[in-house]
């Protein structure tokens, strides 16, 4: 069981692409609500009001207006994420392709955490 | 909160962000806000969050930020090295004269009080007495 437990929070490198190599988790860096915002995208562009609704149903986190703005422009200036033309005054944002590969990486790597933190819980008794 | 006044926080709270932020999103910032205000959210929570936001994004390293803040360092390090260069400038000359200065008790020793010699004394009267005429130093 150790030996799992070790495999599972140590050995392995904290991110991993699919050919093998290690992959740098930039979203560990960019917090929580550019992964929330990132997750939010997977499934198609979406504006400002919409991501914080449908971050609240998903996540039930209340993302701040300011923080949402924060998150999408650190995730632009990283190239996660492009602007769409304005609908309105609204501005729609889809993910790229980095994006999605940089969300896959990062959920691998909490998947691990997680998979980590159950373990220990189940092994201590707690 | 709600209504006109609601805007005006939000609009407040919305100058305080960088020209470049309100040029791309004041607003689609203030729209949203009023949304989110239309739906219960707290007027204050709403503009607590922008608020908070702008002075994020004042604090925000931009690229080029480290060549400004390389620039600024050098300029305040020469600035100090050149009081620095004016100070001991302007303290060399006496140290250049090989005036090495004595500690302040020995320079400023108080001499007694010593008769001019060659002066005599009107009759009746104290004889004359210059102060410094010593073996002191005079202060």
């Amino acid at each position: 069981m150790t030996d799992i437990l070790a495999d599972v929070a140590e050995r392995r490198p904290a991110v991993s692409t699919r050919d093998g190599r290690a992959a740098q988790d930039v979203l560990r860096r960019a917090g929580e609500a550019s992964a929330l915002v990132l997750v939010s995208l997977a499934d198609g562009p979406k504006h400002g009001y919409a991501l914080i609704r449908d971050i609240r149903e998903i996540a039930g986190v209340e993302l701040g207006p300011g923080t949402l703005y924060g998150a999408l422009d650190r995730l632009e200036r990283l190239g996660l994420i492009e602007s769409l033309p304005a609908e309105d005054r609204r501005h729609p944002y889809r993910i790229t392709a980095p994006g999605a590969a940089a969300l896959r990486v990062h959920l691998d790597s909490l998947e691990r955490v997680s998979a980590a933190g159950r373990l220990r819980l189940r092994l201590g008794g707690v | 909160m709600g209504g006109p006044r609601a805007d005006r926080l939000v609009g407040t709270v919305l100058r305080c962000y960088p020209p470049r932020w309100r040029r791309r999103h004041a607003e689609e910032a203030a729209e949203l806000a009023a949304l989110l205000i239309r739906d219960g959210t707290p007027a204050g929570r709403v503009a607590w969050s922008y608020l908070a936001g702008a002075a994020r994004e004042w604090l925000a390293p931009r690229p080029g930020w480290h060549r400004t803040a390389a620039a600024c360092a050098l300029l305040v390090a020469a600035s100090s090295l050149g009081i620095s260069a004016g100070l001991l400038a302007s303290a060399n000359p006496a140290r250049a004269a090989g005036t090495s200065q004595a500690p302040a008790a020995a320079r400023c020793r108080p001499a007694p009080p010593a008769a001019v010699p060659g002066v005599v004394p009107a009759p009746g009267r104290p004889p004359l007495i210059l102060r410094g005429a010593g073996r002191g130093r005079p202060c």
